[in-house]
C-alpha cells in the first residue's frame, strides 16, 4: 500500500549541468519537492522533451539514472528489493507506458490475460465488457501488431487496470484517441480509480485525457 | 501450463540449430566420458579376479645369479636379509611382500603312474596364503591330523610332463582333475629321522612358479627334520600397488633383480591401459566443457534477442525466477535427452565389447559407476547452466 509518493530533489541525468536553463529552471518537479497524495487526481503537463516519460519511469522504479530521491511513503525507493519492485507492480503501482509495451506477436486477449494471471483481478467477463466499451472487442483474437496505435492504447489501457493499484501512472493516456474514446477512457479509469481509493497521475503534452484533476504541475 | 501464454512468447527466438549443435556436441563429449570410464572398469575389473593376465601384479623376484662368486658362496649372496626385504617393503609401489620359505630338509617323491613307478629328488617351498591365485578346498595341512600333505605346483610343471616328458617316453598325459588322484609319497629326512607322507596334488599355480606346500606344513617340518639355521628366503613375491609403474623397473635393475616370467611386461600393458584411458576420459572432458559453453552462449543469445520481451514481463510484475524457469527447463529437457542418449550409447557400445572380453575371460562390470558419474557431470553443467540464467535475467530486472 502507498499513501505518499514524493520526488525531492529529483533531476534525470539528461539534465546534469542545466541547472539554471530551461527547462529545469522553470520546472515544478525537477529540482523541488513534490508530493502525490493518495486520492488526488495530478496532470503533469509537459512539453516535448522535458522528461515526462523519465518522470514515469523513475516513479515505477524501471529506471534509476537520476539524481534526488524519489519516495514512497518515505522509503527511497533504489532500497527496494526484487521482490518488493514485483509485489508494487502487481498490487500498488499500475502503469501505461507511452510506448504501450503490448506484445506485437501476442493476440489482444493473451495481452490482457499475460497481466491479468498474475494478478488475477479481472474476470473474463470484466474484460470483455471493457473492451466492448472502448469498441475493440472485434480485435479480441487478433495480433496487437495488426492493431491502429489507437487500438494499441486501448488495449494497454485495460491491461494497466488489470491488477489492483494505489497510484495508477498513465503516460499520455490518450494521444492517439478521439475526444469520444477520450471520454470513455477517462470514466473507466475514473471509476476504476475511485473503487481501488487511488490517486491518477497522468502526463500530456496537448490531449489531456477528460477527468478532473485536483492538481496540475508544470513539468 | 498456467502461464502459456509467456512460453509462447519466449519460445519463439529459440535457435533450434543451435540448440541440436550443443546437444550433439555435448553428446559426443559425454559419451567419451562414460565409455572410456565403463571400458576402463571392464578390462581392469580383471586387477580384482586374482588368475588373471593383467594380474594385481604379483612380481616374484630373485637376485641374478651371475660370475664364479655364486657358485662358492653357497647360495648366500643370492638371498634376501631382513634389511633387504624392509628397503623393497619401503618403496611407494609396494603393497605388500612374502617370503618364499624353503625346506630345509631332505625331500623325495615317489609316484606310481601306469604300473610303473618313478622317484626323485625335490624341493618344497611355502608362501603366506595370500599370495596364492588359486585356494583348493584341501589346502591345510594340521600335522598328525591331515591324512595327506597338499601340494601345488606350477601350471608349467604339468605342460613340461605332458608335452615333454610323457610324449617322448610313452607315458600317459594327465588332465589337471585326474593328477589329484595319483597319490604321491613324500620321502622327509633330516636331523637324523625320515617318514614317509601321503601327498597329492591340489592345485595348479600360473603365478607362482614352484612347488608349494601350505605354511603349517613348512613350519612342522623345518621344526622336525632341520638341524640348521633357517636361511634367508632367495625369492620374495611382491604385490604392486602400481602395475607397470616405471619405478619398479628402475628399482630392480639398480638392484640387480630378476623377474620370473614376464610378469613385467603385463604390468606394463596395465600401465599403458590406465594412461590411454586418462587421455581419452580427458579428451572426452574438454569435448563436454566446450558444449557446455556452447548451450551458455546460445542462451545467452537467446536471452539477448530476448531481452526486452524479458524486460517487459518483468515491468509488468513477472518475478525474474518467473521468466528464467522457461529457460531452466529447455536446458533440463536439453540436458536430460543428452544424458539418457550417452548412456544409451555407452550400453550399446558396452554390449558390443563385452562379447571379445569376455571371449578372453574378463567379465564386464556393472555400469553404475559410469552412469552415476555422467549424471553428476550433467548434474553439474546444468547447474552452471541454470546459475548463468538466473544471473543474466535478475541482471536484466528493471529497478532504479
Amino acid at each position: 500500500m502507498i499513501n505518499e509518493i514524493t520526488l525531492c530533489k529529483t533531476l534525470p541525468h539528461v539534465f546534469r549541468g542545466m541547472e539554471y536553463t530551461a527547462p529545469v529552471n522553470r520546472s515544478e518537479v525537477w529540482l523541488r519537492e513534490v508530493r502525490f497524495r493518495r486520492p488526488d487526481y495530478y496532470m503533469v503537463e509537459a512539453e516535448s522533451g522535458t522528461g515526462k516519460s523519465s518522470l514515469c519511469s523513475f516513479i515505477y522504479g524501471v529506471r534509476g539514472d537520476y539524481d534526488g530521491i524519489v519516495s514512497f511513503d518515505g522509503r527511497d525507493v533504489r532500497t527496494f528489493s526484487i521482490d518488493e519492485w514485483c509485489r508494487l507492480r502487481t498490487h500498488a503501482l499500475a502503469y501505461l507506458p507511452q510506448e504501450m509495451h503490448l506484445f506485437p506477436e501476442l493476440t489482444v486477449r493473451e495481452n490482457i490475460l499475460i497481466k491479468n494471471r498474475l494478478t488475477d483481478c479481472r474476470s473474463e467477463q470484466w474484460i470483455r465488457q471493457s473492451l466492448e466499451r472502448l469498441e475493440i472487442e472485434r480485435k479480441l483474437n487478433s495480433p496487437a501488431a495488426l492493431l491502429s496505435v489507437g487500438q494499441q492504447q486501448r488495449v494497454a489501457i485495460i491491461r494497466a487496470l488489470c491488477q489492483p493499484f494505489d497510484f495508477i501512472l498513465i503516460d499520455e493516456p490518450v494521444s492517439h484517441l478521439d475526444a469520444r474514446n477520450n471520454a470513455t477512457v477517462a470514466e473507466l479509469i475514473d471509476s476504476e480509480a475511485r473503487a481501488n481509493g487511488a490517486s491518477v497521475i497522468a502526463t500530456s503534452v496537448g490531449n489531456k485525457i477528460n477527468l478532473k484533476f485536483q492538481t496540475t504541475v508544470l513539468l | 501450463m498456467k502461464n502459456s501464454t509467456v512460453w509462447h512468447l519466449l519460445r519463439r527466438n529459440i535457435s533450434k540449430a543451435q540448440l541440436a549443435g550443443y546437444a550433439v556436441a555435448n553428446l559426443v563429449g559425454l559419451c567419451i566420458v562414460i565409455s572410456a570410464i565403463q571400458i576402463y572398469r571392464d578390462v581392469s575389473s580383471v586387477w580384482d579376479s586374482e588368475d588373471s593376465f593383467i594380474s594385481r601384479d604379483y612380481l616374484i623376484v630373485s637376485r641374478q645369479v651371475s660370475g664364479i662368486g655364486s657358485l662358492f658362496s653357497g647360495g648366500s649372496q643370492s638371498s634376501f636379509s631382513q634389511a633387504d626385504i624392509d628397503d623393497i617393503e619401503s618403496q611407494p609401489w609396494v603393497r605388500r611382500t612374502g617370503k618364499f620359505t624353503a625346506s630345509n630338509f631332505g625331500v623325495g617323491a615317489s609316484v606310481d603312474i601306469g604300473g610303473r613307478g618313478m622317484n626323485t629328488a625335490m624341493f618344497l617351498e611355502s608362501i603366506p596364503d595370500e599370495f596364492f591365485d588359486v585356494k583348493p578346498r584341501e589346502w591345510n595341512y594340521v600335522p598328525g591330523e591331515s591324512k595327506a600333505v597338499p601340494i601345488i605346483i606350477s601350471k608349467e610343471y604339468l605342460s613340461l610332463y605332458n608335452f615333454g616328458f610323457a610324449a617322448s617316453r610313452g607315458l600317459p598325459q594327465i588332465s589337471e582333475s585326474m593328477i589329484g588322484m595319483i597319490p604321491l609319497k613324500l620321502s622327509i629326512s633330516g636331523n637324523g629321522q625320515q617318514v614317509w607322507l601321503p601327498a597329492h596334488i591340489v592345485g595348479f599355480s600360473s603365478r607362482l612358479n614352484t612347488i608349494a606346500v601350505p605354511e603349517s606344513f613348512m613350519e612342522w617340518a623345518n621344526g622336525r627334520f632341520s638341524d640348521r639355521p633357517q636361511p634367508d628366503p632367495s625369492r620374495i613375491i611382491i604385490e604392486t600397488s602400481v602395475p607397470g609403474d616405471p619405478a619398479i623397473e628402475e628399482y630392480l635393475r639398480e638392484h640387480n633383480l630378476e623377474v620370473a616370467g614376464d610378469k613385467a611386461d603385463n604390468g606394463r600393458a596395465a600401465y599403458f591401459l590406465a594412461l590411454v584411458t586418462g587421455i581419452v576420459v580427458a579428451v572426452g572432458a574438454v569435448i563436454s566443457l566446450l558444449a557446455f559453453f556452447i548451450l551458455l552462449l546460445s542462451i545467452y543469445l537467446l536471452l539477448q534477442k530476448n531481452r526486452e520481451k524479458l524486460q517487459r514481463l518483468m515491468t509488468l510484475g513477472y518475478r525474474p525466477a518467473d521468466v528464467a524457469r522457461y529457460y531452466y527447463i529447455i536446458v533440463g529437457c536439453i540436458n536430460g535427452a543428452v544424458l539418457a542418449g550417452a548412456v544409451t550409447a555407452m550400453l550399446v557400445a558396452k554390449h558390443f565389447w563385452s562379447g571379445p572380453l569376455e571371449s578372453i575371460g574378463v567379465e564386464s562390470d556393472s555400469p553404475w559407476i559410469a552412469i552415476i558419474t555422467g549424471t553428476v557431470i550433467m548434474g553439474l553443467i546444468t547447474a552452471g547452466n541454470i546459475l548463468a540464467i538466473a544471473r543474466n535475467v535478475k541482471k536484466n530486472f528493471p529497478r532504479p
